[in-house]
């Protein structure tokens, strides 16, 4: 059962629905199916686990300035020693200048968090953009767009991302542009699948026979279709941007003037934190890692399960 | 020569403490007995490079540098203690009064490893193949830049006709090689000759060791030569022995593989300190890390090139910066502790020429924004200083991605520029790039370092006016400079020392040299690092640090810890034969970190287990 299909039978409890705009309508209705989502939603025990994981990891990023003083990123105020192991004063020791690891965590949720969710933006734009083109054009244009899709698919990420990311450079903005451009077109396939099948439905046989423009069919009725399945997709995609970041990070490609996840890891290997036993240096960003990437995948699958796009 | 930083030094993060918290008792092996009178003695050294060829005339890795210096006599050596120069295979040597000539000494009696005399004409044929070669010169050329004439008078004299006077004719480094078999490798077939010797047929040498056996990438073997005019090593064979990591490099050391490890980093030195057996030396070492500013970017004519920003041509902006960084936070933090402040740009390994300028620039932040203020940079609205017009000191710090190291101090120097008030955006490239960064002149400041030879000539000659970039056709190529500083009184003092052959004299000039660096400020010394050896003292003893007393133990100038070390005798070495006991104490931390990890692990699956099931079950009652 698919939200934007079904009717709400008097979901809003209107008593006239006639009297009411369209828009008003629709409006009701969206609200409606977002309720019943919710509702829906709470009573799938993953997906609520994801989204309290989550819920904690986005107020730690959101609040870490109030946690945390800036300057506890200073290494020249640094008030730790080198590799001191958990204590009451730094609850997850210290790093190999002596700031504290928890401190360096809670901000560096904030770039993964924003590099996650930036890259996965911009990924599903352009993954849904060619995925619903690719399948609305039956031409040689959408033939080209197919191609590009599989082009981009056969490419091995890491090598890919490693080498764009070295062209562009070391910054926030670029390891976000690397990671997006980069992870699209499993999106795309997925769209222009679904696409396909919602072009082959009779009422856009309607609306292409009573004119409509290409624009229109594709915006106003495939989209609309295949939103859920973006939605699914999306809140899947990020935590692959998430691990794609500190991946990359750790190889030396991220930003070297913030703070990650996976420039913390970067910096405990290369400082020497295994030889040395500092496992809480190196433990706390790859927990952190691990229950993002599981709290969007919980949330994803239960999103998945509750809007089931596919049998849309 | 620039240093790419080894990035073992660059590991030498902070690690003064926590050794004894992670609970890293390792128990050693046992040690192995002294070897009985009839074995040959072996010493086995651990390290993490092959060299590049055993050829003299080729190979250039640090690596090779040391086996020719064991196969091969020079006419001068370094002491041990303060690299003074010492006599070699030269008895004596002179320069004429009228600075024309050099008159060698040769010791009487030498004899090669194959036993065929060792004489002057061995040393003419040497400079006089190196003269006249075109091959033979890319090593040595610089040696032999000013002798016009090289000539043995007889079996123990050779005296050398000089174009100008310089101090270099007292270092005359280059490898003395034996006439009668190098006179078969003619001009076209040195280029490819190997040199590399054969259990039964080893090189033919004048140093202490000559070479027998040599395996690509993996070991190199030396044999002690008799006929050494030093006397034959106790030390009857040495094997070098290549390892990928220093990682393996000290786990070999800590099961008794090998007996000396080179170049380690600080973290696996000080893993190893405190293990029986084993000792470690954090060596003062020849090289320096420096943040260096664009002082007005310039090709060696004075055109101006690059886009640095002019505001750092400012020598008072310059000088207060100086006063921002805390040095000695960098020592401890970045290198582990294993280094010193920096000051000059000639370490103070050398202890006879290094400055230590009684005006030091030391860690004063009220002093650098005094200065600031006092030079016409007041506090803009957002913290950052500006100048009378209103311009940002805003710069670019570039680091370099191939070392952590340089990272990690850059970090460092960020946040100390931040605090007085002079904003940095920091920017990582690699060397590569970096080299042709600086090159065009298109920085403001970069952080890099330099190894420093016991000759300061090369050293200086990096700030001189000629030295600076230069084009060729329509490209500007870099030359040996890279802050651009050009300063018609330095260059005067360059030339003066380069012809001075009193070296109390010329470390005088040296020294105002250094001063006028210093006070001029193109380089902020960031530190000296230091270089991590270990070695089995329960086997060897008697090594020679260079200098006295804690300089290296190997990979020195000279060769004299390879003619001096000894076995330890069984008497010395008190309780043998030890129980082998455990190889690794246990280290609870990390048990405990991957119990952690699998604990959370575990509860992913059991709830993904969940979600599937209750899946299933909504699908079917669906």
């Amino acid at each position: 059962m698919s939200a934007p299909v079904v009717p709400p039978a008097d979901a809003a409890g209107a008593p006239d629905p006639a009297r009411r705009s369209p828009r008003a309508i629709t409006r009701a209705r969206r609200r409606a199916s977002a309720a019943r989502f919710w509702a829906q939603f709470r009573r799938n025990r993953s997906g609520m686990t994801g989204l309290a994981v989550l819920a904690v990891f986005a107020l730690a990023a959101v609040f870490a300035p109030v946690f945390f003083d800036r300057s506890s990123l200073d290494v020249t105020q640094a008030t730790g020693l080198p590799f001191e192991p958990p204590s009451w004063e730094f609850p997850l020791g210290t790093d190999d200048v002596g700031r504290s690891v928890l401190a360096l965590v809670v901000w560096g949720a904030r770039i993964s968090l924003v590099v996650g969710l930036a890259a996965t933006v911009i990924s599903m734009v352009i993954g849904t953009t060619i995925g619903i083109a690719s399948g609305h054009y039956r031409g040689w244009f959408g033939g080209a767009l197919d191609r590009l899709t599989d082009w981009f698919l056969v490419i091995p990420f890491l090598p890919l991302a490693i080498v764009l990311a070295t062209v562009l450079g070391r910054s926030l903005l670029n390891i976000i542009i690397v990671i997006g451009v980069t992870s699209w077109p499993g999106t795309a396939r997925l769209i222009r699948a679904q696409t396909l099948t919602v072009e082959s439905r009779p009422y856009l046989e309607r609306s292409r026979a009573l004119g409509a423009s290409n624009t229109h069919q594709m915006t106003r009725h495939v989209l609309p279709n295949v939103m859920p399945l973006v939605l699914a997709n999306t809140t899947l995609a990020v935590s692959i941007s998430i691990l794609s970041e500190t991946t990359l990070s750790f190889l030396g490609l991220g930003d070297p003037t913030t703070v990650s996840w996976g420039s913390i890891l970067e910096q405990a290997f290369s400082s020497g934190a295994i030889s040395q036993g500092a496992w809480w240096y190196l433990g706390a960003p790859g927990v952190c890692v691990v229950l993002v990437v599981l709290a969007f995948n919980l949330m994803g699958r239960a999103i998945e399960d509750i809007l089931d796009p596919r049998e849309a | 020569m620039r240093t790419t930083r080894l990035l073992a030094l660059a590991a030498a993060a902070a690690l003064t403490v926590g050794l004894g918290a992670t609970g890293t008792a390792v128990a050693s092996g046992s040690p192995s007995p002294a070897p009985a009178a009839a074995e040959p003695v072996v010493f086995t050294v651990g390290m993490l490079g092959d060299i590049d060829s055993a050829n003299p005339f080729t190979g250039i890795a640090a690596e090779s540098y040391e086996i020719f210096q064991l196969e091969y006599p020079t006419l001068t050596e370094y002491a041990s203690s303060d690299f003074s120069i010492v006599p070699g295979l030269a008895e004596s040597w002179e320069e004429s009064a009228d600075k024309t000539t050099w008159t060698y000494k040769i010791r009487s009696g030498v004899t090669w490893s194959d036993g065929t005399p060792l004489t002057a004409k061995d040393v003419e044929y040497t400079f006089n193949r190196v003269l006249n070669g075109e091959y033979e010169q890319t090593n040595y050329g610089s040696y032999v830049e000013n002798i016009a004439k090289v000539e043995a008078t007889d079996d123990t004299t050779v005296v050398f006709t000089v174009s100008k006077p310089s101090p270099i004719m007292e270092k005359l480094y280059v490898y003395i090689l034996p006439q009668h078999i190098w006179k078969d490798i003619d001009e076209k077939a040195v280029t490819s000759y190997k040199n590399e010797g054969t259990p039964k047929e080893p090189t033919v040498g004048g140093g202490a060791f000559v070479m027998v056996e040599r395996k690509v990438g993996q070991y190199i073997r030396m044999q002690a030569n008799d006929n050494y005019y030093g006397g034959r090593p106790a030390v009857d064979e040495i094997v070098y022995r290549i390892y990928k990591n220093e990682d393996a490099l000290g786990q070999a050391l800590k099961a008794g593989e090998i007996d000396f490890a080179e170049g380690l980093n600080a973290n696996v030195a000080k893993s190893l300190e405190g293990v029986e057996g084993i000792t470690t030396v954090s060596a003062v070492y020849s090289g320096f890390d420096e943040i260096a500013f664009n002082v007005g970017a310039a090709l060696d004519d004075g055109t101006a090139i690059g886009d640095g920003n002019p505001l750092l041509e400012d020598v008072k902006l310059r000088q207060a910066l100086q006063w921002a960084v805390d040095r000695q936070a960098l020592v401890d933090k970045v290198l582990g502790g294993g280094g010193s402040a920096g000051s000059t740009v000639i370490p103070p390994i050398y202890a006879d020429l290094h400055l230590e300028p009684a005006n030091a620039f030391g860690y004063d932040p009220e002093k650098a924004k005094a200065l600031l203020d006092d030079a016409g940079y007041a506090e803009g609205p957002d913290g950052v200083r500006v100048d009378s017009e209103g311009n940002e000191l805003r710069f670019r710090l570039f680091s370099r991605s191939d070392s952590p190291t340089s990272q990690k101090s850059s970090e460092f120097v960020k946040s100390y520029f931040e605090a007085v008030g002079v904003a940095i955006d920091l920017k990582v490239v690699s060397e590569d790039a970096l080299i042709e960064i600086v090159g065009q002149g298109n920085f403001d400041m970069f952080e890099w370092g330099w190894v420093v030879e016991p000759d300061p000539n090369y050293q200086l000659s990096t700030f001189t006016c000629a030295n600076r970039s230069y084009k060729d056709g329509e490209d500007i190529y870099a030359n040996l400079s890279d802050s651009f500083y050009c300063d018609e009184e330095y260059d005067s003092l360059f030339e003066k020392q380069s012809v001075e052959t009193d070296s109390a004299a010329r470390a005088e000039i040296v020294k105002q040299m250094q001063q006028k660096l210093y006070d001029d400020s193109p380089y902020l010394v960031t530190f000296y690092y230091d270089n991590y050896e270990a070695y089995r003292s329960d086997r060897f003893t008697g090594f020679v640090p260079q200098p006295d007393p804690d300089g290296a133990l190997l990979f020195q100038y000279g060769t004299w810890s390879y003619e001096s070390i000894k076995p330890v005798v069984k008497a010395e070495q008190g309780e043998t034969g030890a129980p082998a006991a455990s190889e690794s104490g246990v280290n609870w931390p990390v048990i405990i970190g991957i119990g952690a990890l699998v604990v959370v692990a575990g509860l992913v699956g059991a709830l993904l287990a969940r979600g599937r099931n209750k899946d299933i079950d909504s699908d079917d009652r669906e």
